[in-house]
């Protein structure tokens, strides 16, 4: 303390204006010398007329000080004696303080929590030199929807052709596969490149080298792969030795680890994490790759672009047109009626169709944290405001020594800018915590890497930083203009009692803003609470318990698809004579979970209601028994059976839902339908099943078929098991089965089916949104209650006399407490009315995400107002209690 | 209570203290004590001036370009501060002393009406 008083009062003003401080100094001790001198001369002891002379100059420091503000040019002199003489306001009222800085920081934390999560996912560029004139490109094709994969043929023509528009094309396709290296077997996520991939990127290897431009043109050639930094880091301990070593992709094939990709990059595909990179030529390996170098109606190509420096989107959009109806014209069996267009690549993520309704949800929750926000800066506004009416007499004073109105603005506001400052930097500690809590929440073992590189980086500070600058203006400005303003006369000579009321009604209105703020968060986090709990007990049309599933790719054991079949016969059969085991069978896709597919439907009959997209459908490959193991009663018909093979005539099973569009009031039974994909094999129905979920909770059924495994062979396969005994014990039996029926396969994946309901594309989103919208509602609440004891604690304070005066002449207790709570019950209200109406319009921008509750769900609002009501009363009970203790005879001596 | 203060001395009025700083130093420069003790003497030891309020009057007048400031070396070898009017300063003094004698001519009517 004294240390700093000495630097304060010697040091710093030395350092920041040295000649006129040393002048002043001079000047004063000048003034003191000659008024002792003086004293001395009328015959004063000397030492008695130095500490005369002295007394009467009164506090040196202080009128250094005020003399200094008169100085007023030097502005970086000024705002330090601002921030010095803020940090010791702040450092008189460590309650205050803590108050506002934990109020602010919990806000904008909040804040950058999300944004890091918003931008690491939405707004980040990509990591590659100019990132802004990378393009995505995607096609419509008649009514469909927005594609974004084309076939290679397609790819090929579209580069040809753009050259005047973009720099080059590239293309991509994903697959899994098994990598053996150095005697360890591991599942990766690949990327099958085009050879300019790299670069057209513009990247660099972090190691070794690239694949480059004269690779992947031949299907099978150039045997190389490229792995990312992280896989390098994470399997090889980062080892540089790597580079050149030989490796065996799907226990089939040798290739040589050639180089690693930049840190940082993590390929085009947004959300995923992908692991390695090989040449296009190499996706010939995959057993369902086909002719994809030349048959057009194989589409599996992500193509992407970078635009020629000063060409704009909208020209690039005019060349593909063209193009387009070139390729449409060229080869009207597949390309028929496409129209091609590029999006920005970081305006259309995950992918351009859905990229604003991904934007949609990312903007609603900006908006609830926002609010939080703003119910902070609402708070430590009225705390500012309770201190200025405390400093009305300060401020009254510096302006009657001469401190400019400008000034004491200034003054006040360099104070919550602090405040702010504080704030956010115990915001950026609480948004780092954040955010690495959200980045480790369990996304429950899905087969693709996720990628979640949520970290600190600056924009995201800036983010920070800015709101709570922002905050600090808005927090500042208010209480700021109205001290400045104060009547100086009228401070100094009464009790300046006559500005208090004025001041009561902004802190009172600013407290029902906060009420109705928090009334919206906690209707939101009400509504996704009963969406959660709806999700979790909705009807899924299948049975989940009691059932194990365990997912491997056969063809990373470097199974064909003959052989693939056979191992799947060899595996139910092992698996069915377990003890235990009521049914086993094997499925592509499990409902909610990672894999699923579609496809657009041919139906004899059928036309299209006009305007309508050609029909699709989600299908299912199952095994027979599908139905047995999941309970997923068969209304009509028959299961598959060993009998149906590759050579018999296809059949499918579909749900109500397929039959109720297609064959209305007939019997679909022994019809036909073909998938565009697979025109050869037309599909004869043999069965109809009951509706269930795939990746919904509510809302009609989706369209969906089965059809069986051994007639559209797929290597990705899930083998489900359904065992009277507990599902989990039985995940390391199953997956030590596969492993010694097919050697040299990655590690399976085990999950009761219960667990994958609860994954991401399950369950898990409800309980994010819900718990996240329930930590905003708690916290905007609390804020709100915050607000409102103190402004009722204050204006209770401020009528102690008032209130004495009412007890005196013979209210009793209750009548006060009455009175009290009538005050606050004002302010509820008003914020109450003003919720509501918010939040049911908040509540229809969110209905999307909602499974089984309407926005406007009566009995929600009810409760959440109910409980909002109860509680902000007990805020009010405490300074009401207070109130009703007061003793008459001590109010009415205090003035 | 309240009114007890006023009965022991004389309050100035906003703004006086600069005119008379400005009218003391019509005579030549001066020192700030200097300045100080001339209204005490000049008021019949009515006016002290608060010391508190002095300097952050001569700061701000001299920051306004009123009067200007150097340092001297005093009779008695110490080195001082002193401030003289300049040319804006008299300016500024002429037309406070003016509007002065308006307000004093106004009051004064007020409580002596029989006069006017």
């Amino acid at each position: 303390m004294t240390l700093w008083r000495k630097i304060r009062k010697w040091i710093l003003p030395r350092f920041l204006a040295p000649d006129e401080a040393r002048d002043l100094d001079e000047e004063i001790g000048f003034y003191l010398a000659q008024e002792t001198q003086l004293r001395i001369d009328r015959g004063e002891s000397p030492a008695h007329a130095r500490e005369s002379a002295r007394r009467d100059f009164g506090n040196r420091t202080l009128v250094s000080e005020i003399t200094r503000e008169m100085w007023g040019g030097h502005s970086m002199e000024t705002l330090f004696q601002d921030l010095v003489y803020g940090f010791r306001q702040l450092r008189r009222n460590p309650g205050f303080t803590a108050a506002a800085v934990l109020t602010l920081a919990l806000g904008i934390g909040a804040n950058t929590a999300l944004f890091s999560v918003v931008h690491s996912l939405l707004l980040r560029p990509l990591p590659v030199p100019h990132p802004d004139r990378i393009a995505v490109l995607a096609f419509r094709q008649k009514d469909a929807q927005l594609a974004t994969q084309f076939s290679y043929p397609d790819y090929q023509d579209i580069r040809r052709q753009s050259s005047a528009v973009f720099a080059d094309v590239i293309a991509c396709q994903f697959g899994l596969i098994g990598l053996n290296a150095r005697g360890q077997a591991g599942r990766m996520f690949v990327n099958y490149v085009t050879g300019n991939y790299f670069t057209t990127l513009g990247l660099k290897p972090a190691l070794g080298r690239l694949i480059e431009p004269s690779e992947g043109i031949h299907p099978g050639a150039d045997p190389v792969v490229v792995l990312s930094w992280t896989y390098w880091q994470s399997h090889f301990g980062a080892d540089p030795g790597i580079v050149g070593s030989q490796a065996k992709v799907d226990g089939q094939r040798e290739v040589t680890i050639i180089g690693v990709a930049p840190k940082g990059f993590h390929g085009l595909i947004p959300f995923l994490e992908t692991q390695a990179y090989l040449p296009m030529s190499m996706a010939a390996l995959d057993v369902n790759s086909g002719d994809y170098m030349h048959d057009r109606a194989l589409r599996s190509c992500y193509v992407y672009s970078r635009l020629k420096p000063g060409v704009a989107l909208e020209k690039a959009n005019g060349e593909l047109a063209v193009i387009g109806s070139r390729l449409a014209a060229q080869d009207p069996k597949d390309d028929s009626g496409i129209a091609i267009s590029a999006f920005l690549e970081r305006n259309a993520r995950p992918d351009p169709a859905s990229a604003s309704v991904t934007m949609m949800a990312a903007i609603l929750f900006l908006a609830l944290t926002g609010l939080v926000l703003l119910l902070a800066c609402i708070n430590v506004a009225n705390i500012l405001l309770v201190r200025a009416s405390a400093r009305t007499r300060e401020m009254a004073v510096r302006t009657a020594l001469g401190a400019g109105r400008v000034r004491l603005i200034r003054q006040l506001l360099t104070e919550s800018l602090l405040l702010a400052l504080f704030g956010g930097a115990g915001g950026v500690l609480i948004g780092l915590w954040a955010s690495r809590a959200l980045s480790s929440i369990d996304l429950a073992s899905v087969a693709v890497p996720l990628l979640i590189d949520i970290r600190f980086d600056w924009s995201v500070f800036a983010f920070a930083l800015a709101a709570a600058v922002i905050a600090g203006t808005i927090v500042g400005a208010v209480p700021a203009v109205r001290a400045s303003r104060a009547d100086v006369a009228g401070v100094l000579h009464g009790s300046g009692r006559g500005i208090v009321a004025g001041r009561n009604r902004l802190r009172s209105v600013l407290v029902a803003v906060q009420v109705s703020g928090s009334l919206m968060l906690l209707i939101i986090a009400a509504l996704f609470a009963r969406s959660l709990y709806n999700a979790q007990r909705a009807d899924l049309g299948f049975d989940p318990h009691h059932v194990a599933n365990v997912t491997y790719d056969a063809q990373e054991a470097g199974y064909s698809a003959a052989q693939g079949r056979a191992f799947a016969g060899r595996l139910l059969a092992r698996i069915r004579s377990m003890p235990g085991v009521t049914s086993a069978s094997i499925a592509f896709a499990i409902p909610m979970g990672y894999w699923s597919s579609s496809s657009t439907l041919r139906v004899p009959g059928y036309q299209p209601p006009n305007g309508q997209t050609a029909p699709m459908a989600a299908y299912n490959v199952v095994t027979p028994g599908y139905f047995g193991t999941m309970r997923i009663p068969l209304l009509r018909g028959r299961d598959f059976a060993a009998t149906d093979q590759p050579d018999t005539p296809h059949v499918a099973i579909i749900n109500q839902a397929m039959a109720q569009r297609f064959w209305p009031h007939r019997d679909p039974i022994g019809r036909e339908f073909t998938m565009f994909d697979d025109v050869k094999h037309p599909l004869h129905i043999i069965g109809i099943a009951k509706d269930s979920r795939i990746d919904n909770f509510s809302g009609p059924y989706p369209l969906e078929f089965y059809v069986g495994l051994d007639q559209n062979y797929v290597s990705i396969q899930t083998v489900q098991v359904r065992t009277a005994a507990s599902p989990e014990a039985l995940l390391p039996e199953l997956q030590r089965i596969i492993s010694g029926l097919a050697p040299g396969m990655p590690l399976s994946l085990g999950q009761t089916m219960t667990q994958a309901v609860q994954t991401l594309n399950g369950t898990l989103r409800y309980r994010i949104s819900a718990m996240f919208a329930a930590a905003l509602g708690t916290l905007g609440l609390l804020l709100a209650m915050i607000g409102l004891y103190g402004v009722i604690s204050y204006s209770t304070a401020q009528r102690t006399h008032e209130i004495g005066l009412r007890m005196a002449l013979g209210a009793n207790p209750w009548s006060v407490l009455a009175m009290v709570l009538r005050q606050g019950m004002v302010m509820i209200s008003a914020g109450l009315a003003l919720g509501l109406v918010a939040a049911g319009v908040l509540a229809r921008a969110v209905s999307a995400f909602l499974v089984n509750v309407s926005p406007l769900d009566p009995v929600t609002y009810a409760s959440v107002t109910g409980l909002l009501v109860a509680v902000a009363l007990a805020a009010c009970y405490i300074p009401g209690r207070r109130a009703t203790k007061i003793d008459p005879m001590a109010a009415l001596r205090i003035d | 209570m309240a009114s007890e203060r006023y009965q022991n001395r004389l309050e100035l009025l906003q703004g006086t203290l600069d005119m008379m700083i400005l009218r003391t130093l019509q005579w030549g420069p001066q020192h700030g004590h200097g300045i100080g003790l001339a209204i005490r003497a000049n008021s019949g030891e009515v006016l002290r001036i608060e010391h508190g309020s002095l300097y952050p009057a001569l700061h701000r007048l001299e920051k306004q370009g009123w009067i200007g400031s150097e340092w001297r070396i005093t009779e008695n070898k110490q080195r001082a501060r002193y401030y003289r009017l300049t040319r804006a300063g008299k300016k500024q003094l002429a037309q406070e002393q003016s509007r002065w004698k308006r307000l004093v001519d106004a009051v004064a009517g007020v409580m002596q009406p029989s006069e006017s």
